[in-house]
């Protein structure tokens, strides 16, 4: 295809460190299942966007996820959220045909993965489809403000109950970095123009 | 990445300051002027980020080197905080029976809830010790009643007796295995205990794995005789960390033919510990160390047949059984 000569594809080193430590204390089977559930996700909202015919610029991997790059100008806000909305909505499908099959493993990480990217909070899936959902029928304005204060609300909760699970379980610092990521997320919202 | 850009663009703004120290005598590029008096958004930020991040360094090193004590001790706790992993492919599995209909949402955040945290650790050393502590009182009601039955029973119930007999010999032979895995106090080698003390201390396991050997008589894996087994067997992969059961001092490093390479702690109140078959001792003699502070590494040097930690617990020179003290896995 022509598009794979123009598309710019990079992988950060920080990508490769998490995968590396994610396969170390979890073993080689289960990475494989979750990068593949990730790279449904991204297959998702590429399968979209070529239906459409935007043009996808490229794919950066870093170690908050996968971001597309496209171009996005040619499209209505109701082609752009059903692009957004692909990737989760491809992840719900593989984890209901997985867990038909009997793949319980599997399915439950594409479910993880489609529901958290459904969190509305900005960088994710969600917090986008809120944004161009509300934009589309109340009009911009509208939406950047309900995308924002959904967000930062949503993003301020979640770290409140990761933060409460985490002192009434009495350890665990691996949600730590979520709770974090979370609070960033808000500041972002709160106090970023 | 930000760093060494930041660093990068503080080279340049010493550069443009000298630049401008030498310009004020003969010409100063006004772009330069204008940039450092206005630093761009981006930058001042890149700058806040390494105030901040130095910030925390000198105050983390001012703290070690202030309060030494209470640091060891945060690091020790955060390490264990670290060290509970979660169970990924656990939380994965659970969703996946969820929605494939196997499991009700109540039992699949349980599940969650467990592959996360693994609360259950904690709840489990007690219960294996409550569940020691009642077969034990079992087994010893057993025993008395076979030894009543034995002496006191008059001759003339000596056919009821034939009678019993019948009855009781599935359920003798099964108190003579029990009296065999209890080791009545008789059966018990010089300066055994098989008392629960209670330990006036905080104590922590020392290696979290699967308990391979009890306390107790056993048939020696090596030697292939019945022996004691005066401690516990936890196995573990070579080259896990050994943590102290409790503060206390190093009082021996050695090698032996049969612990491999061992060390003992003194702590407080007459009790000792000792970790054998290890691949390597961190602790030296004669220091003090803390609870879970590591001193040594799992391995399986002098007699052992695969890598684990053989644990003792001493009082006054009597040995404990240290299986109400770990949690085993």
């Amino acid at each position: 295809m022509s598009l794979c000569c123009e598309e710019t594809f990079r992988i950060s080193p920080g990508f490769c460190l998490l995968t590396a430590w994610f396969a170390a204390v979890n073993g080689w089977c289960l990475t494989v299942v979750v990068l593949g559930a990730a790279a449904v996700h991204e297959l998702g909202h590429w399968a979209v966007l070529k239906a459409l015919g935007a043009r996808t610029l490229g794919l950066r991997i870093g170690v908050l996820g996968a971001v597309l790059a496209v171009d996005s100008r040619g499209l209505s806000y109701g082609q752009e959220l059903a692009a957004v909305l692909a990737g989760p909505a491809a992840n719900l499908l593989s984890a209901a045909v997985l867990a038909g099959v009997g793949m319980e493993t599997a399915a439950g990480a594409h479910i993880v993965l489609g529901i958290f990217n459904l969190l509305p909070i900005r960088p994710l899936d969600g917090g986008r489809a809120l944004y161009l959902g509300t934009s589309w029928l109340l009009g911009p304005a509208a939406g950047e403000a309900t995308a924002r204060w959904t967000g930062a609300v949503t993003a301020v909760v979640l770290a409140a109950g990761l933060g409460w699970l985490m002192i009434r379980s009495g350890g665990s610092l691996w949600l730590l970095p979520a709770a974090v990521g979370a609070l960033a997320a808000a500041g972002r919202e709160c106090f970023e123009k | 990445m930000t760093s060494r850009q930041t660093g990068r663009r503080i080279a340049s703004i010493s550069a443009e300051r000298r630049r401008r120290k030498s310009g004020m005598r003969s010409v100063s590029r006004p772009a330069a002027g204008r940039r450092e008096d206005h630093p761009r958004p981006g930058e001042r930020r890149q700058l806040l980020q390494l105030v901040i991040c130095s910030g925390i360094f000198v105050l983390l090193v001012a703290a070690k080197l202030v309060l030494p004590e209470p640091m060891v001790r945060v690091n020790a706790r955060l390490y264990r905080a670290m060290e509970q992993n979660m169970d990924v492919q656990a939380v994965f599995s659970a969703l996946g029976r969820a929605i494939s209909g196997e499991n009700g949402l109540d039992q699949t955040a349980d599940e969650v809830y467990q592959a996360v945290f693994h609360p259950q650790e904690n709840d489990e050393a007690v219960q294996t010790a409550a569940q020691i502590t009642a077969a034990q009182a079992e087994g010893a009601i057993q025993l008395l009643q076979e030894y009543r039955r034995d002496t006191s029973l008059p001759q003339e119930q000596a056919g009821q007796e034939q009678q019993a007999a019948d009855t009781a010999e599935p359920q003798a032979t099964e108190v003579s295995t029990l009296a065999y895995v209890l080791y009545s106090n008789q059966n018990l080698p010089e300066g055994v205990s098989l008392e629960q003390a209670i330990l006036d201390f905080d104590y922590c396991t020392p290696v979290s794995g699967a308990l391979s050997s009890g306390f107790g008589y056993r048939d020696h894996p090596i030697e292939g005789e019945e022996r004691f087994h005066y401690g516990v067997d936890l196995a573990a992969d070579t080259g896990t960390e050994v943590d102290c059961f409790a503060d206390g001092t190093v009082t021996a490093v050695g090698e032996s033919s049969s612990y491999g390479r061992y060390c003992m702690v003194a702590h407080e109140g007459g009790y000792s510990t000792l970790y054998a078959h290890c691949s390597r001792i961190t602790a030296s003699s004669g220091s003090a160390v803390r609870r879970g502070e590591k001193i040594a590494e799992v391995g399986e040097t002098g007699i052992a047949t695969g890598p684990h930690l053989h644990f003792e617990l001493q009082k006054d020179g009597v040995y404990l059984n240290p299986i109400y003290y770990v949690s085993v896995l």
